[in-house]
């Protein structure tokens, strides 16, 4: 890899691998983010995402193969990188009796910058998350703890940002927007990672992918290139052969898979054709209509297998 | 009726291991003190000058009680029902807290509000489980004053008085429970009310009047605003008057009748006090680890220098005291110098044991300090801090810089309390200005040891930090019974040479050995040293 080209990968990761005791965690992960874009880090629970998150932090030590942020070892140069960073761990906890405002202030001035600048952002947050600051520690929800990680994160700007399923407890008012200010960092020049379980949550905002499962790399591309595993699921109660013959089922175009089994039938279609199947089936007059965009889990099961 | 029998016997079983361990205690306080009185002091004609020499310092009276009567049984009433009283109250008051607001804040208590139990029945069964464990530790106190050797018709008046102190906190804590919205809080204002009628009652016994003799003393109005100080008046193996007992079985109702209706009428979960709102911005110093290392600690801090600052006035205000009872009485001299060898004068030797204790609690707050680390990282709360430019090592060091800090707190409490003790005595014309300075010397004796726990968990943190509690609180409590206890139990004297307490210099004018404190720093400074130097090799666990 050439020079110019080394400089646009923010986070470099090769042959990860990490184990704890007997334990492996990372069987070899690669994973590569280029500067300026919003990476998806996809993967079902348990595959190590949040232990690749450790190791690009500087929390944990790769066992093995070669990792990279800003083209320094995250372990040995953890506090000089951590002054670009800017992260929400996976599972948030708080000091009992802070009080959700001091944790911020906190975690602001170990980040370090402009006081002035952080009050600002951090009056601003405040009022976008809703965040009452006032409360003990203790006294917070899953959410609300979820929110102190988030404002710390964005009122301090950093050059990476390394969020560990940071949407997990918000409410859909507070995804929105949590996704507004990881567009105005990435708008702002930003470099984003950001962890889920579910593909959704991060399909409008990613311009790239990884998916892990147990510890390696099974896929990585663009949402485009990575399309066919973004199929919706349609499904309908089966009419009988009275209601719907084979012939008028076969006709629907875009249909994918179609198979009738327990009462129902179902398909897949491309997640952009769903309005294009509705006259079809409303000629159909189908009832117990489900759409649904598919689960990571369910990805897993059709794509990769159990176990595989 | 039925939903309360069943709430209590779910409330025995969850604390049969927790009330055991305060019973056990207890009755092993009241069995000790009985057997070593009985042993130490004999002689009537000692235990009334021990008494005389009371009734004259106050100090004493506040950690003791009120004399009655020079007879055996009446001194051990008066040595030790105080702190039995406190402990039934610490007791009753935890657990009322445990089986209501601790249930409301966990949630626990909307899966039984939902059920067709009664809106009061968690309380009705926490008062009922209280009194019976209040009975047994009663029962427990009485079975091992009689162990011990005293009568029984007074040993029964003991323990009817640790019960009834114990229920009115009992009730004192359920009230409490309504007005706190966490358990933390309830235990808080417990805690508070049990340390209030511990000092209300050594203030009014401190202020009483002697009576003819010089061997026994009338308390003062203060005394009977406390349920511990009507306990006392039941004088035991003297008078044997339950009457005063009355009295905290009335404050009980009291606050059980006003529990009852709160109860009724507010929300499950809500509390008469509102939450605690906290500040929405850090104080300005809020900035490094060390600091907030501060904020999370200082509050046990507090506790930690006044438990310092006790043993301190003990040592200061006791020492011209014990010198002259020691005078009298050689085994208590002797006695004393097994727990601090030395050549030294007897005060010397006096203050050197009382700060010996310093020195433990100083080591304690250095050890809590050093499991707060570990919690941090445990509870997750240290991934936050590790994930901005704050390095491992610094992070450590703020603790350990937090830990002797803690140490030199603790020390100067003591020295200070040691040292006013002093003065006030020699304003009184009893003691001599010399030893405000053996205080200081005694407590600065004490750095050494306390320094080696504090660095040798630091490395244990970094390297087994799993271990970090529990290995803690077990070093200190060897160290403790080898070095503080061990001569005083026969322990021989290569065993007694492993704890670091064994090694703390103690002031003897010229002929002071400092060469154990010279290797305890060493000591110190090389564990303090491998664990900052390894903890840069360290994963957060």
């Amino acid at each position: 890899m050439d020079d110019t080209l080394r400089q646009d990968i923010v986070v470099e990761a090769a042959g990860l691998e990490k184990r704890f005791g007997r334990a492996t965690a990372l069987a070899g992960l690669d994973l590569e983010v280029r500067r300026g874009e919003i990476h998806g880090f996809l993967g079902p629970n348990g595959a190590g995402k949040s232990t690749t998150i450790r190791v690009l932090l500087g929390l944990a030590r790769a066992s093995a193969g070669r990792v990279a942020v800003f083209d320094r070892d995250p372990w040995r140069d953890a506090v000089a990188l951590h002054a670009r960073i800017a992260s929400v761990p996976g599972d948030v906890s708080l000091w009992p009796n802070l009080s959700g405002g001091e944790a911020i202030d906190l975690i602001g001035r170990l980040r370090g910058g402009d006081p002035r600048d952080h009050g600002e952002r951090r009056a601003r947050l405040i009022e976008v998350f809703q965040f009452d600051p006032t409360n003990k520690g203790r006294s917070y929800s899953k959410g609300n703890r979820q929110k102190v990680a988030l404002i710390a994160a964005f009122a301090t700007p950093a050059d990476l940002y390394i969020l560990d399923e940071p949407t997990s407890g918000l409410d859909p008012i507070m995804e929105t927007v949590f996704d507004q200010e990881i567009r105005r960092v990435a708008g702002e020049g930003a470099t984003v990672l950001l962890s889920s379980h579910i593909l959704s949550a991060v399909e409008q905002l990613c311009d790239r992918v990884t998916i892990i499962r147990a510890g390696r790399t099974v896929e990585t591309g663009t949402l485009a290139e990575l399309r066919h595993l973004t199929r919706t699921e349609v499904s309908f109660a089966d009419p009988g052969e009275g209601g719907a013959t084979d012939a008028q089922l076969a006709s629907i175009t875009d249909a994918h898979d179609l198979h009738r089994a327990g009462g129902r039938i179902r398909f897949t279609v491309d997640s952009d054709a769903v309005s294009r199947l509705l006259p079809a089936l409303a000629a159909l007059e189908v009832r117990g209509l489900v759409v649904a965009p598919p689960s990571l889990e369910e990805l897993f099961l059709r794509h990769y297998g159990e176990g595989s | 009726m039925l939903t309360v029998r069943t709430l209590l016997l779910s409330a025995i079983r969850r604390d049969r291991v927790t009330l055991a361990v305060w019973i056990l205690g207890t009755a092993l306080l009241a069995l000790f003190a009985a057997s070593a009185v009985g042993s130490t002091y004999g002689d009537e004609a000692e235990r009334t000058g021990i008494l005389r020499l009371a009734v004259d310092n106050p100090a004493i009276l506040l950690l003791r009680g009120l004399p009655h009567g020079t007879s055996l049984p009446a001194f051990v009433f008066f040595q030790i029902f105080t702190w039995l009283a406190l402990l039934a109250g610490l007791m009753s008051s935890f657990l009322a807290v445990r089986h209501t607001r601790a249930e409301e804040e966990s949630g626990r208590a909307e899966l039984v509000a939902a059920t067709p139990a009664a809106r009061t029945a968690p309380t009705v069964a926490a008062l009922v489980h209280g009194v019976i464990a209040d009975l047994v530790l009663g029962a427990a106190v009485t079975g091992a004053l009689v162990a011990g050797g005293m009568p029984v018709p007074g040993s029964v008046a003991s323990g009817c008085a640790v019960a009834a102190v114990g229920v009115a906190f009992l009730a004192v804590g359920l009230l409490a429970a309504q007005f706190a919205r966490t358990s933390r809080g309830a235990n808080t204002l417990g805690v508070a009310a049990v340390c209030a009628a511990f000092l209300l009652r050594g203030l009014g016994d401190a202020l009483g009047s002697p009576e003819a003799g010089g061997a026994a003393m009338a308390s003062s109005w203060p005394s009977w605003l406390s349920p511990i100080g009507w306990g006392q008046h039941v004088f035991a193996y003297t008078d044997d008057d339950l009457r005063p007992l009355l009295l905290c079985l009335a404050l009980a109702a009291a606050c059980i009748a006003t529990v009852l209706v709160l109860q009724a009428r507010r929300d499950s979960g809500a509390s008469l006090l509102p939450a605690r709102v906290g500040r929405a911005t850090a104080p300005a110093w809020l900035r490094s680890s060390l600091a907030l290392g501060w904020r999370l600690h200082w509050p046990t801090l507090v506790a930690w220098c006044a438990g310092g600052a006790a043993f301190g006035l003990f040592a200061g205000g006791l020492s011209s005291v014990v010198v002259q009872a020691a005078d009298t009485d050689p085994d208590l001299a002797a006695n004393l110098r097994t727990i601090v060898p030395s050549g030294g004068s007897v005060t010397q030797v006096l203050i050197a044991a009382m700060f010996a204790l310093v020195g433990v609690i100083a080591a304690g707050s250095a050890t809590q300090a050093v499991i707060r680390l570990r919690q941090e990282e445990s509870h997750g709360t240290a991934e936050l801090l590790l994930s901005t430019p704050l390095g491992r090592v610094r992070w450590l060091g703020g603790y350990l810089v937090l830990g002797a800090l803690s140490i030199v707190l603790v020390l100067a409490s003591g020295a200070a309390a040691s040292a006013a003790a002093v003065l006030a005595g020699v304003l009184a014309g009893t003691d001599d200005p010399r030893h405000a300075a053996d205080s200081l010397a005694a407590a600065a004796a004490q750095l050494p040891a306390a320094l080696v726990y504090l660095s040798v968990l630091g490395l244990l943190f970094v390297l087994l930090p799993a271990a970090t509690a529990a290995l803690g609180w077990a070093l200190l409590g060897a160290g403790v019974f080898l070095g503080v206890f061990g001569g005083l139990l026969g322990i021989p004297q290569w065993a007694r040479d492993l704890s670091p307490f064994t090694h703390t210099p103690v002031a003897a004018g010229a002929g002071t050995d400092l060469g154990g404190a010279g290797w305890m720093v060493l000591l110190a400074a090389a564990a303090a040293s491998a664990a900052l130097v390894l903890m840069r090799r360290r994963e957060l666990r």
